[in-house]
């Protein structure tokens, strides 16, 4: 069906991010972090959870294109086409709109829905990036070439000049296209320019042993064999083509009746591995061409070989459909996944070891079973994700009584502690303490603010002052009486000097007081609303835990179910395309037993054992 | 003649493409059984949403939860190498980044590195980041800061940043409410 889209588009390029983004909402960067590394599964929960909680005030729009994307990318299109349908018929730029639709139908066509495809291609628009132009011709072309509207095709690619890279497959296809719809000569114009491609990357040389391929084909079905031999000789010998190309080189040379010149290529084919169909038909066209050039006896070993060798073969067979059945073979094709859900990009991209598996190759080069080993890859993802939910749930069941548990252990404490605690009280005091320091201020009272010490020498100072002695009229009591001055004239400069930096401190100090009696107060109502919601709080938890665990359960009970379905669906794909290996090679059984009958026929008839 | 042809018609059934045509029942269940992938998809995607919201309500409540997140904006590549973070000179995360990682930071994305609970009032906060500059010099930069945790959810972002002196990175800090 889809012939040749050599590059991947991926989401992460395609319609996301236009550029650089300032994140203004840190959740949104956490799904970008997820989102760029293929972590679609993780990307989209966490958008679905800002969401909800309104997370992301600064990037509503971006958000909903990127859940698009993300949907997209974890191949869940109908989800995306509903999004992007709403998004685009808002105020979306015609760029957005314009790479958005092309991928849509880019996967719908992957997916097998070419209409669907059609009119998401049908609304592109013209604001699509040059970079991504090819693509969509290409992508056009296709679906022009399925309905067989081969001629309208052909115009679409000769009007457009894009690079030499995707003109090559486009052309490629059309010529497909046109051989396959008996258009050969002109199929055989396109087919024999790219056959003759110069070039050494491993690409273009892929793409000339297609061409040749197809080409020599297409003139041998028109019985053309000696116009056939030419591109069939330029596919390289140790390609993944050669075996069809040797195979088809001989009956263009037996066609022309040169059997000891067929015989060069098809001795090659058959000490090839037997897999390829192409091989195993050469095991008969060994013999046939043998006998044609009358070397019976040898035709008669070759016969004999093939059939032994189909023999073993159609075992093999049988035991890998047996192995298919029993479900061995799929645990081995996903032996080797990451295990993280890496959406509809992921591909199977080296066999699991085994003989076995290789019989599977074909099957691997269709979409249909990729698509579908992607589908059943991702609800086992679903699976597992459900389960590890499973275990969580019960953890925070058991988190929840615990806390339960711990809150009616404490709240009798924490009310004596509540009741013990005067901070009204505290609050009384410290409002005094307000006024009367209004008071020293007002009245400037510095001795109010002395130290103990200060305090305690203005005592005695005015005691001395008092004392009958001091007011003697004598020169020591004047004496005396200079030197209290003196002190005291010291102690008030001193209380003076000390008044508004003290008077400051104390007001910081009840300033501070207060700040704290506050935020004790505050602190006091917080513990006081907590104890009292506390039982509330747990029940609504305990409400969303009891709802999400028969969720968890009924949901995986529905995954279990459809990943069974679709493992017998693989498996019945796989053993289907194993049926019909089985058939040829019962067919090339029956052939064999038939041509070798004949020539013993013939041999009895000519008087003589082969 | 006849064996040739049968043989040529055999032949001929493989020539051009590898890929069998599909016949319509095959690709009718293929979209059934996809869709039902999606709607399967569509469901447990929904319940992830609920129950990681739960998880997040219930180990880290708003009115103690603390968010600390890592972004990176440098001009030239940045080969972040490890971050770890102490609040209140306790270790309470030494994350080791791989090369994936770092390439999404670089393309913007941002990393939520640590959660924690912490009582409301003030706390310090040391991070310090290892890595590889530009002609593989390494690099080491801490930061230290103190924060206020009022009541309701707190976002830190610590930003490792060129801006300031060109392919000198630094920690850059700032927190959301």
């Amino acid at each position: 069906m889809l012939a040749l889209l050599p590059f991947a588009l991926h989401a992460a390029d395609a319609g996301a991010a236009e550029g650089p983004v300032t994140i203004e909402d840190a959740p949104y960067g956490e799904v970008l972090f997820h989102f760029y590394q293929q972590d679609y599964f993780s990307a989209i929960v966490r958008l679905l959870a800002a969401r909800e909680r309104d997370r992301l005030p600064h990037h509503d729009a971006e958000a909903e294109l990127l859940l698009g994307a993300l949907y997209l990318s974890y191949g869940q299109h109908l989800e995306a086409a509903q999004i992007f349908e709403r998004l685009l018929a808002g105020n979306a730029s015609p760029e957005v709109r314009a790479r958005t639709w092309f991928f849509l139908a880019k996967i719908r066509y992957q997916r097998g829905y070419p209409e669907e495809a059609q009119q998401a291609l049908a609304l592109i628009g013209e604001a699509l990036p040059a970079s991504l132009e090819p693509e969509r011709r290409l992508l056009e072309a296709q679906l022009l070439m399925e309905t067989g509207r081969f001629d309208e095709a052909a115009r679409l690619l000769g009007e457009w000049q894009g690079s030499p890279e995707w003109m090559t497959y486009a052309r490629y296809n059309l010529g497909v296209a046109l051989a396959r719809a008996g258009r050969v000569t002109e199929a055989a114009a396109i087919l024999d320019a790219l056959g003759r491609l110069e070039g050494r990357d491993e690409e273009r040389l892929a793409i000339r042993d297609k061409a040749n391929l197809a080409l020599g084909y297409a003139l041998l079905r028109e019985g053309e064999a000696g116009a056939a031999r030419d591109p069939l000789q330029r596919i390289r010998l140790s390609g993944p083509f050669s075996n069809k190309a040797l195979l088809g080189l001989g009956w263009a040379d037996a066609e022309l009746g040169a059997y000891d010149r067929a015989l060069v290529p098809w001795l090659e084919l058959a000490k090839r591995n037997l897999l390829d169909p192409a091989v195993q038909e050469s095991l008969l066209a060994v013999p046939y061409a043998m006998a044609q050039l009358d070397a019976t006896s040898q035709a008669v070993d070759h016969y004999h070989r093939a059939i032994e060798a189909f023999h073993a073969e159609a075992g093999r067979i049988d035991a890998t459909i047996e192995q298919i059945a029993g479900g061995a073979l799929l645990d081995k094709f996903l032996a080797g996944d990451p295990g993280h859900a890496a959406g509809w990009y992921w591909k199977l991209e080296a066999l699991p070891e085994g003989v076995e598996a290789r019989y599977l190759y074909h099957l691997l080069a269709t979409h249909e079973f990729q698509e579908a080993l992607k589908n059943y890859r991702d609800l086992r993802f679903l699976a597992r994700n459900l389960e590890d939910w499973r275990e969580s749930i019960d953890v925070f069941g058991h988190m929840l009584e615990t806390r339960r548990l711990g809150y009616a252990e404490r709240l009798p404490r924490v009310e004596e502690a509540l009741s013990r605690a005067d901070v009204q009280g505290l609050v009384d005091r410290k409002l005094e303490l307000d006024a009367r320091l209004n008071g020293i201020e007002a009245e400037h009272d510095a001795l109010a603010l002395a130290t103990a010490d200060e305090f305690r020498l203005w005592g005695e100072i005015a005691m001395l002052e008092r004392s009958p002695a001091l007011a003697a009229d004598l020169p020591e009591a004047e004496e005396a009486r200079r030197k209290i001055r003196l002190l005291k004239g010291v102690l008030q400069w001193q209380l003076e000097k000390e008044f508004k930096a003290r008077l400051w401190t104390l007001r910081r100090a009840l300033r501070d007081t207060g700040e704290a009696l506050v935020e004790t107060h505050r602190a006091r109502r917080s513990v006081e609303h907590a104890m009292r919601t506390e039982p509330e709080v747990l029940a609504g938890f305990a409400r969303r835990v009891a709802a999400l665990g028969p969720r968890i359960d009924a949901l995986l009970a529905r995954v279990d179910r459809a990943a069974l379905r679709h493992r017998a669906h693989l498996e019945t794909i796989a053993i289907a395309e194993l049926e019909q290996q089985k058939e040829r090679i019962e067919t090339y059984t029956v052939q064999a037993r038939f041509a070798l009958a004949a020539l013993y026929d013939r041999s009895a008839a000519a008087g003589g054992a082969p | 003649m006849e064996k040739r042809i049968a043989g040529l018609a055999l032949l001929l059934a493989l020539a051009v493409s590898p890929v069998h045509a599909q016949d319509e029942p095959a690709v009718e269940e293929f979209q059934g059984l996809d869709r039902e992938v999606q709607a399967l998809k569509d469901e447990v995607l929904d319940l992830n949403r609920d129950l990681f919201l739960l998880e997040e309500e219930l180990l880290f409540p708003a009115n103690s939860q603390v968010a600390f997140f890592l972004s990176v904006d440098v001009g030239e590549f940045f080969a972040l190498d490890s971050v770890s973070l102490k609040i209140d000179g306790k270790e309470v995360t030494n994350y080791l980044y791989t090369e994936r990682e770092v390439d999404a930071l670089h393309r913007g994305g941002v990393h939520r590195l640590h959660m924690a609970n912490l009582e409301v009032g003030e706390h310090e906060l040391t991070a310090v980041f290892d890595g590889k500059g530009p002609h593989a010099r390494d690099y080491r930069r801490g930061a230290t800061m103190k924060f206020t945790k009022s009541l309701g959810a707190k976002y830190v972002e610590l930003q490792i940043t060129d801006r300031a002196a060109k392919q000198q990175p630094e920690f850059v800090i700032r927190e959301w409410e």
